[in-house]
């Protein structure tokens, strides 16, 4: 293997590592506090992918880039909002609710991606790049996009521990994380908190969505495949653990890079998935997970 | 499970008297070639539907893999047919034996996890039955699909040209399914299936095989499901990898909420219902799948236990699965089930 081929495989990797980390924190922060998943995260990405492109080319509102990024992030996080509101809230303290939340959130997913083709048509659209060009590293080009994906990702992450670790929201989220009632008791206002998380998580789905959205087309679907990844990557870290979802995501992303190189395009999934299924069943937990 | 014969009470016998009468003058009925077509295709989807209520209802399995066995239906017997030219009717069973062995493996990781795993699972190996089908072009055509495969004939009586054969073929298989589905939730095997859904430990504890009633709950389910898929291939003469697809799955997922999880009647009416309601959508677009979504979640809100269980049971029904008192369904939980204000944990 070359030294160039080493390079892109490493590139694409970490960009798709990048991008996965961004949308399974989102999943596994709603999973440790609510004990729910959301089956519609990935029409959030693809909803913050189309709110920029609206609001930023010239064919929509034309406002530029930055702006469009800004709008999206705040309207997903309203979104997120609205998406507890309707489709998680009302069922949270039905007997089994974690597979009703599992079929409204698959519907509610249904119901945006449909709506996006109505609204939107089938035509590809694609965001500007927020820098463009390329630089030489070793010798093999790299755009200057999946450099800044590779760069502002772990910032962003970190900025999310620390407001986990250091605000006093942080700590409330962490507490309803680790014992919901004695948050409860503590007087921690967990009905705020869900809400909260939501947004938070919406944002993020978003943020990746407006990287992905200068890479590759937006289209109604785009969000299914990093949903998917994003499974594979909170049950490989463990599922309410941040430092192994991340760890996680970057592993996954290594791995489908060097499954493209080795068996191509199409059979990489299934690598991913054999990954999958040895996790599940060597280290239920995952890699970083506590006890269930 | 003897004397408990079919679970039939009188009335539901009358039922399905009726039922079956209305079937067999249905096609006096309707001539309108368009309206035949859609109540085949609602027939096919009330079999996929109820068989998948037996794992998704009846155990409380979130097993999103249902839709991959009627893929893997279609698909076993339409390639069979194009490309070894083997019969349709063969290829019908070939289809119900693939779909059974692919569900055997499914259920083996699925069976030993918990939960949410499970859903991430069988959803995961959904989409991996999709991107495998869509990426061998040459074997299945690809994102296209397989065109060409031949419809069903007795000699050389062609089905195609008398839609109304598919109408009885399918309706016949419906019946059967149905008959069957309502055999295994009314023995003591769909018992213990209903058992290990409201408490597992319970169940458990008083000796409920848990590996082995999950195991054959997802057989049991995969076995008309396959069928149904080699049928909707050699009545459209295509299969098009959408048999895998999220729209078809929402649709089959809003037939068994709406219908009334853990019914199987339920089910079977909704599907003819809601694919005829959908099809007469089909020129909004996608408008169509936004309703039908909304349709589930509207359901979900108002009437979670769906149209069949509020006719036949009213609001309570899950309360009276509940375990007795002073066994509370979540041992962590210091409050009983259903109370908690908090997500069930």
């Amino acid at each position: 293997m070359s030294v160039d081929t080493l390079v892109a495989i490493l590139v694409s990797g970490f960009v798709a590592g990048s991008l996965y980390a961004l949308m399974a924190s989102g999943l596994s922060l709603v999973w440790g506090t609510l004990r729910m998943f959301n089956f519609a995260h990935g029409t959030l990405l693809m909803l913050g992918a189309y709110a920029a492109w609206y609001f930023s080319d010239s064919k929509g509102l034309d406002l530029g880039l930055s702006v469009g990024i800004l709008v999206a992030l705040i309207l997903l996080a309203l979104g997120g909002i609205l998406l507890y509101a309707l489709l998680v809230r009302p069922f949270i303290a039905r007997p089994g609710a974690d597979l009703v939340v599992i079929i409204t959130t698959l519907a509610g997913a249904s119901f945006l991606q449909n709506s996006a083709q109505e609204v939107f048509g089938p035509r590809y659209k694609q965001l500007d790049r927020v820098v463009k060009g390329q630089v030489e590293i070793l010798n093999t080009a790299i755009g200057l996009q999946e450099l800044l994906i590779i760069i502002l990702t772990p910032i962003v992450l970190l900025l999310l521990a620390l407001f986990l670790k250091r605000t006093k929201l942080g700590l409330a989220i962490r507490a309803v994380e680790q014992n919901h009632d004695s948050a409860l008791l503590a007087g921690v206002n967990v009905g705020r908190i869900y809400p909260l998380i939501f947004a938070v998580s919406a944002m993020l789905a978003a943020l990746a969505g407006i990287m992905l959205g200068g890479l590759f087309f937006i289209t109604p679907v785009m969000g299914s495949d990093p949903l998917l990844r994003a499974f594979i990557v909170v049950v490989f870290g463990g599922l309410g653990s941040l430092p192994g979802t991340i760890v996680g995501a970057y592993v996954i992303g290594i791995i489908e890079a060097i499954a493209v190189f080795v068996v191509g395009l199409y059979w990489a999934p299934v690598v991913l998935f054999i990954v999958l299924i040895l996790v599940m069943i060597l280290r239920p937990t995952g890699l970083m997970g506590g006890k269930e | 499970m003897s004397g408990r014969g079919l679970g039939l009470s009188p009335r539901q016998i009358a039922l399905w008297v009726t039922g079956i009468a209305i079937f067999l003058l249905l096609p006096r009925v309707i001539t309108d070639p368009y309206l035949l077509h859609v109540a085949i295709l609602g027939m096919i989807f009330s079999i996929v539907a109820s068989n998948w209520d037996l794992t998704l209802g009846y155990a409380g399995v979130f097993n999103f893999a249902h839709i991959a066995f009627f893929g893997i239906g279609a698909y076993t017997s339409g390639i069979l047919a194009v490309r070894f030219g083997i019969s349709p009717w063969i290829g019908i069973i070939a289809g119900a034996i693939a779909a059974t062995i692919v569900a055997a493996i499914v259920s083996v990781p699925a069976i030993r996890l918990r939960g949410i795993y499970v859903a991430l699972l069988t959803f995961a190996f959904a989409q991996l039955a999709l991107a495998l089908i869509v990426s061998q072009t040459s074997f299945t055509g690809g994102i296209s699909g397989l065109v060409g495969v031949p419809g069903l004939s007795i000699g050389d009586y062609q089905f195609r040209e008398h839609p109304v054969a598919y109408f009885y073929l399918i309706g016949a298989v419906l019946l059967a399914s149905t008959l069957f589905l309502r055999r295994v939730v009314t023995s003591d095997f769909g018992l213990s299936l209903i058992a290990l859904r409201d408490f597992e430990e319970y169940a458990v504890s008083r000796g409920v095989p848990l590996a082995r009633q999950r195991f054959l709950a997802f057989l049991f389910s995969s076995i008309f499901t396959g069928v149904a898929g080699a049928l909707y291939v050699h009545y459209l003469l295509v299969a098009s990898p959408e048999v895998f697809g999220f729209s078809l799955g929402t649709l089959f997922l809003s037939v068994i909420l709406v219908g009334g999880a853990a019914t199987i009647y339920g089910p079977v009416i909704a599907g003819v219902v809601l694919t005829y309601i959908s099809e007469m959508m089909a020129p909004l677009g996608p408008i169509r799948f936004m309703v039908l979504a909304l349709l589930i979640i509207v359901t979900m809100w108002f009437v979670p236990q769906g149209v069949w269980g509020l006719l036949t049971r009213g609001f309570s029904r899950r309360n009276v699965t509940l375990p007795p008192e002073g066994l509370e369904a979540d041992p962590d939980s210091p409050y009983g089930a259903g109370e908690e204000p908090g997500p069930a944990r």
